[in-house]
This record gives structure tokens, sequence and C-alpha cells, in this order.
């Protein structure tokens, strides 16, 4: 049987998103338990991890965010496969290798087969690399990785049964990272497979800039040494601060240079509406576009 | 005697934008040093600097970017106003307090009557550094952009611009900190400036993030007598790559924002210019747009 859970915080976020992909995904037998929570994810995804222990026939645990919609009405006949290998302890639908720190995509991204739905500006999907496979990158697949997205994550029975989010981390940031780092510390393999989510969220990826740097720093102090690459560097710690002091500069200064480029580029638009829709091949094709219209 | 120079990389560049503003704005008895650039910025400027301080009338001597166009008709004498002041090392268009970097510009910026003229998207200008806040000049500043600078003639004698510093980015801020030390004022002033310059704020960023390290390493003093693997480092470095990572994360945070907010625009855009209507009426658009082209040409004596 393959349950599926929801840590909620914001009912109507539930019942909008996370709701209707279990829905979809589930199986008769499939139980569904997603309670109310409040505080940190870790505590809240423990507390579902202990109650679907307890379930005998559990062949996979999904965790859901309250915002993550899953699409895929087969899911559970995919995670069953990725399964198949008994090494297998989480299974997601984004993920990278070569990861430094909890900004997993900063590292070697293999698979993201998700769509970020935004509300703002009249809404719209950004796709991730593989949320269609017509035409993928090179370097998409499935398959091991470091690290998962936390948004919809599949635990294996052993590991629902041994491993526990780690509660001295942030309260939100960086759980994931760690999670996967701890199953593959016990052996265990984390990888990717072939399912899409729709992940229902805001454009702003760091809404809270101070306690998202804490975790990073926590999580890189916890793996430093114990997970190849998690907080590692080359230099002295001089040299290291004195690199990043210079490349979080050079980042901010990126992002100054895409503002600019926003307003020049919607300058020029406007321009060219108001061109086109002021000019004279377009009112004397009105009646035109009004016939086309009406048909 | 207010003298002006530039240390010209591109003499197409300087034609186009430093040249037409300095002759507009020079006096009768101004002295105007256009050198051809040799190595970094800060061996090309002290060469302008050396041939400045000859001068025994010098009052000030104002270093113009190649790209930068003065549009002030009052320049000289806002340049003699803010240089009046003995305690005044250097003056310029725009300057910041609190950058600590060769980010000047994370610090709070104070700004004259700067503007940006950018190529891009087929040409536009807005103001200069529109991204962030800024108070109007004059202010006190710690450091300067280079692209307009007025030293007093005591700066132009006394402080030279550090040629080690041979990456091309912060020589401004190193030559403001300079002066700082040496007890003299760094100010902003009302200055009318054209910058004429791609959107990009910075092109390399990795030879600047290189420069940054160089005058980190010259001026940052906060751990100076700490081992480079201390703990005090350690913990410097652990903040400062999170919130490296926080920054390039909040980057693509902003492209993101960036395009959905473009995004209906393109659509309406792309909805107009693909209708039936105005794929018909093309060759009346191009028809038109020959005609104006060849009215120009004959307007401005062109080849006909």
């Amino acid at each position: 049987m393959i349950a599926f859970s929801s840590a909620v915080t914001k009912p109507d976020v539930y019942r909008a998103c996370a709701e209707p992909g279990i829905e979809r995904a589930r199986e008769a037998d499939s139980v569904v338990h997603s309670p109310p929570a409040a505080g940190p994810i870790s505590t809240a995804y423990n507390q579902l991890l202990d109650t679907a222990a307890e379930l005998d026939d559990l062949e996979a645990l999904v965790l859901v965010h309250q915002d993550a919609e899953i699409v895929d009405a087969d899911l559970c006949a995919t995670l069953r496969q990725a399964l198949g290998d008994p090494d297998v302890g989480l299974i997601g639908c984004a993920g990278a290798v070569g990861v430094r720190s909890i900004a997993w995509w900063e590292g070697s991204v293999t698979l993201s087969s998700f769509a970020n739905r935004y509300d703002e500006h009249g809404g719209g999907d950004l796709p991730g690399l593989s949320w269609k496979w017509e035409d993928p990158p090179p370097y998409a697949r499935t398959g091991e990785v470091d690290t998962l997205d936390g948004f919809v994550l599949a635990l294996s029975p052993w590991v629902v049964r041994n491993v526990r989010f780690d509660e001295s981390l942030s309260p939100f940031h960086g759980y994931d990272l760690d999670f996967c780092l701890q199953v593959r510390a016990a052996g265990r393999k984390v990888v990717t497979a072939d399912f899409q989510a729709i992940h229902h969220r805001p454009l702003e990826m760091v809404p809270d800039l101070e306690e998202w740097i804490d975790a990073h720093v926590l999580v890189a102090e916890k793996w430093d040494g114990r997970a190849p690459g998690i907080g590692a560097g080359t230099g002295t710690w001089k040299e290291r601060a004195r690199r990043a002091e210079a490349e979080a500069d050079a980042a901010r200064t990126m992002a100054y240079s895409r503002q600019l480029e926003l307003r020049a580029r919607e300058h020029y638009l406007r321009n060219a509406i108001a061109e086109t829709t002021e000019s004279v091949s377009w009112r004397i094709t009105a009646p035109l576009r009004r016939l086309v219209r009406s048909r | 005697m207010i003298a002006f120079g530039t240390a010209i990389t591109d003499s197409d560049e300087y034609r186009r934008h430093a040249q037409p503003g300095i002759r507009r704005t020079v006096e009768p008895d101004s002295e105007v040093y256009p050198f051809q650039a040799v190595g970094a910025v800060g061996r090309s400027n002290n060469l302008i600097l050396d041939h400045a301080a000859e001068s025994k009338e010098l009052e000030a001597l104002v270093l113009v970017d190649e790209k930068a166009e003065i549009s002030d008709p009052d320049f000289c004498e806002k340049v003699r106003r803010a240089i009046g002041d003995p305690e005044v090392g250097a003056v310029g268009a725009v300057g910041a307090t609190g950058g600590r970097s060769i980010a000047w510009w994370e610090g709070s910026v104070s700004c004259g009557a700067v503007t940006q003229r950018y190529p891009d998207y087929e040409g536009g200008e807005m103001p200069a550094f529109s991204w962030t806040e800024r108070a109007p000049a004059p202010a006190e500043v710690e450091a300067l952009d280079g692209l307009l600078l007025v030293l007093s003639p005591w700066a132009v004698r006394n402080v030279r611009f550090d040629e080690a510093l041979s990456l091309g980015h912060g020589y401004e801020v190193d030559y403001c900190m300079q002066l700082r030390s040496a007890g003299k004022q760094v100010t902003t002033a009302d200055f009318g400036v054209i910058h004429h310059r791609p959107l990009k704020v910075v092109d390399d960023l990795k030879l600047w993030a290189e420069a940054h390290i160089q005058l980190a390493e010259k001026w940052d003093d906060r751990l100076g007598g700490e081992h480079p693997d201390s703990d005090a480092w350690k913990q410097r470095a652990r903040r400062a790559e999170a919130e490296r990572e926080a920054a390039q994360t909040m980057a693509y945070s902003a492209a993101s924002t960036l395009d959905a907010q473009l995004a209906p625009l393109e659509r309406e855009l792309a909805e107009a210019t693909g209708t039936l209507a105005w794929r018909l009426t093309q060759p009346l658009r191009q028809a038109n747009q020959w005609r104006r082209s060849r009215a120009g040409r004959r307007d401005s004596g062109g080849p006909r």
C-alpha cells in the first residue's frame, strides 16, 4: 500500500493543490493522512513518519508539500518500479549531483520534472528542465542523485522506520538535503524517477534571507567532512571568505543588470505595441479584425 | 584653470561621447589631456595626473571616462563651488557611503543628474543606478564612480592611483580611500552627465570578483591579525558562502519575476503582429519604411 501525507498549515492551499494531486495518484487502498501542522516542517514530517511506520502493508510513503500537486495518475506504478531496487530509499522528481549546500540547484541538476506555477503578473508556469521530454537537455536523466527537492518525496518503508528529519536544523530550509544525506549515509540510494508535479508557489525563492542563511550554515557545519562536497571549498577560510564575498556582490550585480534589462525591454515592447496599434495599417484593418473576432 | 583628461582605449567612443561633452564645457584657458591608455587604468590616470600637476594655475582636474558625456552648462561653476573647500579631495557625479567593497553601490548612493544611455533594445535612456534608491547630490561619500572624477590640485599633486590594482575595477574606490586616509573629503555634486553604456552593470564577473578580492586584501583589516584558518575567518567564510548562494538564488528569482512581468506585453505584441490583417499590410509598412529611410538620407546629404 502506498500512503500519502501532507503537513497542513494552510487548509485552503492543501485543498487547492496537494489534495487534487493525491486524489489523482492514490490507489483504492491508499491511506491519506494530512493532519493540521504547526512549527518546523521536520517536526511535522517526523510525526507523519511515526504514523506511517505503523502501517504493516506500507510499500511507500509519499510526502507532499501542501502547495505541491502530483500530475501523474500512474505515480504508484512509477514508485513501485523504482522501489524494485531494494537499496532505493528515497525518490523524487527533481534532483542534482555535485551538490555542496542547501542550494542544491547550484549543483549539476539531472532532473527537474516540475513546473513552478505562480500567481503574480497574471500567473504562469516556469517549467523545469525535464517538465516536457520532447527536447530535454543532454544531461537530463533519472537515476541516483545527491539530493532531491523536498516538495514531493517518496520514502521506502525502511526509511520511514529508520530515518528521521533533523529537528535541530532550520525550521524549513535545507531539511530535504539533510534527509537525503542521512539516507545516503545509511547506505541507501536517493533517486529521481519520471513523474511530474506542479509547485504552486510565488516566484520569490528566498523570502526569509536570514533564516535561509542560518540553514545553509547549519547544514554545512553538520556535514562538512562527513559527506563529500558538502560545506567544502578550496583554500584557507580567509580565501574562501574573500571569494564568496566577491561572488555574492557579483550575483547582486547580475540581478541589477537584469532589472535594467527589464526596464529597457518593457520600454521597447510598449513602444512597439504603440507603433503597431497606432499605425495607419492597423487602423484601416480594424474592420477585418472585428470580422475575424465575430466568427 | 580647470583641466580635463581622458585615458582612451577606444578612439571612437571618445569621439562620440567624452569629446563633445568636454568641448561644450571647456573654458578658454582649460587644458585638455586626451591620452592613449597605457596598461591598467591606474597607470593611464597617473599619466594624466603627472601632466596636470605641472600646471601652476590648476584649479581642478576632471577625469572623464571615454563613455561619459558632460551635459551640464554650469559644470565649471559647480566644479569651483565643490572643490573650493580645501578639505575636499575629490568630487564625483555619483558616489556612496557604506559600500565596503568595489561594489560601492551596495551602500547609500548619492547621485547628480546622471543618465544612462544604452544601445540595447534599439536604444534608450534611464536614470543611472535606477535599480537602487538614490539620494540627491551633494553629499559626503566614501567612494565615487570613476565615470567622472574631479580632483583637487592637492589630490593631483599628492595622491596617485594604485597601479598594482591591475584588473580595471575598483581603482576609483581605492583612490577615494587613499584620499580619506589622508584626511580629505570625498563628495558628490549635482553634475549633469550622460553615461553611454550597455545595460550590463559588469561585463566580466569573474575578473570583477578577482578585483573585489584584490581591493579587500588591501583595505579590509577587520580580521587583519587573524590566522587565515582561524575560527573568525571560518565563520565569515560560512556566512559569505551562504550569502553568495542566497544572492545567486535571489538573482534567479528576480529574473523569473522580470520575465513574468514582461510576458503579458510580449503576448500583446505577438498577438498584434500575428494577425492576418497585420500580415496583409506588411508590404505597405515596408514601402513606408523605405520611403522614410530614403527621405532621411536626402535630408542628411547622404548618397542617393
